[in-house]
């Protein structure tokens, strides 16, 4: 295994611009990033200062246009629509809403995810243990509406889960559950991560889950900020203006 | 049983919402009716111009060369006929006389023109049964056969009737079932070729009086297993240029053409049976439209975790396929019904064949994939980094 892949995301010297001529406006500028194999990171900041648009870049969701950008080992500027799909196959994706199929069940959500990586014949067995995993062994065959929010979120995650990603990126996954059940998504994150030596990007603006963090990353109007571990991030700030930084 | 190789995503979405669903297959359904029904009436007022013809029994059709179409009064001599007769494979030539007589309804003594047929009650020229039944009563002077889906207003058809045709008594030994059309829009008579030189033989100095010697039609049965097209094109090339020599299938299309050239019927039903396809794919686009709509997150979050636009194509247009079977299915039961209601109704032969009902099915299948491709441009156009926060 080359140097490339130990880190599963290397950023250099990146900048984004949204619209063009007299409307270009630049989003992210210079952003120099390293996430190591196995971390969890979270990337806090206030609204409108990128953060999505960064996620969305390293999800080779939107094609990046300055700098450079190696995901998984894969330079992404430069990339053509087809590529970037490809690409995204390898990464799980949770979203703050948890955008399943009504009609499907629980692990028919999971096991279309399966069907983009062609493993037909253990697709149900896939799904169901992952499922089993996240503690919704016998919700497998439910559909979405007979499951509470933190389960329903709980199935988002298996989706992103079962094809063992080596990179997942989370925008905002506890933001539509209470209090109890964000802790619990976010641990079984943890653990999973934990298990399958994964890279976890999440953005939120939930201050409770912060300790699930190697390390934390501060983005304030398209520049990377601060970056340091927990500790460091809390002893360095005074509660009030953590939240208030993070909640503005 | 084999696990199923994909997620049936696409029956998944259209069943979850079962009322839904109904209205869906309930709009792909009058679509496919109002095409039935336009279709339908197209093709009864083309088959009700040929089914005299196709009743006709004979393989090959002569005609005087001037005859263009059925209604065409153009005769030609008899001996041609006998000439014809005399080629290898033919087994026998029936002259078959037509002309129009005036007919008096017996009630109300209005007079109306009727389509006189006129045939030798020996020959199997019109083998339709109440002819077949009636051949001997044909045979005495004065009398007719008359069609039953004559207009009523021919007056009472019961056998025994006695009124009058061109003038001189007659009376009805009979009916048969035949129809009208355009050349013969109240009706139809049978009359033997002898009766026939007894009504038309002796008309006023300014009419065209008639005789046996000259044919309206001559009809040739062919021997079973002869080349049909060579006794054609030899009859062609040896017999005098004065009459026209065509299969029946040949004549069929020639008057078929005829009336998609001469008149509106083929633009006007067309233009309508048009119409109910884009009801439709204006129905079914509304349909996945608010599939799409609805499920629009779901759809880009599957684009988000890879899967390619030409995937999603292939849900929604698993979608359409999905309508048109069920849309399919009523649609054409009704239509059905609908074409039987209209044939007692109307006396027009609303006629459902295979291909019609496949050529329908086409259509419907090309409505529902247009409907699918423009509906799932909405999601093509999705840019799945709009997932994320927004």
């Amino acid at each position: 295994m080359n140097t490339a892949v130990a880190t599963a995301v290397q950023i250099r010297q990146l900048n984004y611009h949204f619209g063009q001529g007299d409307l270009r406006t630049q989003v992210l500028y210079d952003i120099d990033l390293d996430l190591p194999k196995g971390q969890i990171v979270i990337m806090t900041g206030p609204s409108g200062s990128g953060k999505t648009t960064l996620l969305s870049l390293i999800g080779a969701l939107r094609s990046a246009q300055e700098g450079n950008l190696q995901v998984l080992g894969r330079e992404l500027v430069g990339l053509n629509k087809s590529q970037l799909v490809e690409v995204r196959r390898n990464i799980g994706f949770i979203f703050q809403a948890h955008n399943l199929f009504e009609s499907l069940t629980a692990s028919q959500n999971v096991e279309m995810a399966v069907e983009l990586t062609q493993n037909w014949r253990k697709k149900r067995k896939l799904a169901v243990e992952m499922l089993s995993q996240l503690g919704l062994a016998n919700r497998v065959d439910y559909k979405p509406n007979a499951l509470s929010g933190g389960q329903k979120q709980r199935v988002a995650i298996a989706r992103a889960l079962v094809n063992q990603p080596q990179l997942i990126l989370a925008d905002e996954p506890t933001a539509a559950l209470d209090k109890k059940s964000g802790r619990e998504v976010v641990t079984l994150m943890q653990q999973l991560a934990k298990e399958q030596g994964c890279t976890i990007l999440i953005v939120t603006h939930d201050n409770s889950i912060l300790d699930v963090a190697d390390r934390i990353i501060n983005l304030v109007e398209g520049r990377l900020e601060s970056d340091e571990n927990l500790e460091n991030f809390v002893s360095n700030r005074d509660p009030k203006s953590i939240d208030r930084r993070m909640f503005s | 049983m084999l696990p199923p190789r994909h997620t049936p995503l696409a029956w998944f979405n259209l069943t979850h919402e079962k009322r839904r669903l109904l209205t869906a297959v309930a709009g792909v359904s009058f679509a496919v009716l109002l095409m039935f029904m336009f279709q339908g009436f197209e093709n009864a007022l083309y088959d009700s111009q040929v089914q005299l013809l196709k009743r006709l029994n004979g393989e090959i059709i002569l005609l005087n060369r001037l005859k263009y179409n059925m209604f065409v009064p153009e005769q030609f001599a008899r001996r041609r006929l006998y000439q014809a007769q005399a080629f290898e494979g033919v087994v026998a030539a029936y002259p078959f006389y037509t002309t129009t007589g005036d007919w008096k309804n017996p009630a109300t003594k209005t007079v109306r023109p009727l389509r006189v047929l006129a045939f030798n009650p020996d020959d199997p020229v019109l083998p339709l049964p109440g002819i077949l039944q009636n051949r001997e009563a044909l045979k005495l002077p004065w009398t007719a056969l008359i069609d039953d889906q004559s207009r009523s207003e021919v007056g009472p058809i019961e056998p025994g009737t006695v009124t009058e045709l061109s003038e001189q008594q007659i009376r009805l030994v009979g009916t048969f079932s035949l129809g009208t059309d355009f050349a013969s829009g109240n009706g139809n008579v049978v009359i033997s070729d002898q009766n026939f030189l007894r009504y038309f033989a002796n008309l006023a100095p300014e009419e065209d009086s008639r005789t046996l010697n000259t044919v309206d039609m001559g009809l040739l049965k062919v021997a079973d297993n002869t080349d049909l097209a060579a006794i054609v094109k030899a009859m062609r090339q040896q017999l005098p240029e004065d009459v026209a020599v065509w299969t029946k299938a040949e004549f069929v299309e020639k008057e078929l053409d005829y009336w998609r050239e001469s008149t509106a019927i083929g633009f006007v039903f067309s233009l309508l049976t048009t119409m109910g396809f884009f009801v439709g794919v204006i129905l079914v686009y509304q349909i996945l439209y608010t599939d799409v709509a609805e499920h629009w997150a779901e759809y880009a979050t599957l684009k988000a975790i890879g899967c390619s636009n030409f995937q999603l194509l292939g849900i929604v247009l698993q979608e359409s396929v999905i309508l048109v079977f069920f849309g399919f299915v009523p649609g054409f039961f009704i239509s059905l019904g609908l074409y039987r209601l209209t044939a007692d109704a109307t006396g027009l032969l609303m006629q459902m064949t295979w291909e019609r009902a496949i050529n329908i099915l086409i259509a419907t299948f090309i409505m529902c994939l247009i409907s699918g491709a423009i509906a799932v441009r909405k999601v093509q156009s999705t840019d799945p980094a709009e997932v994320f926060g927004s």
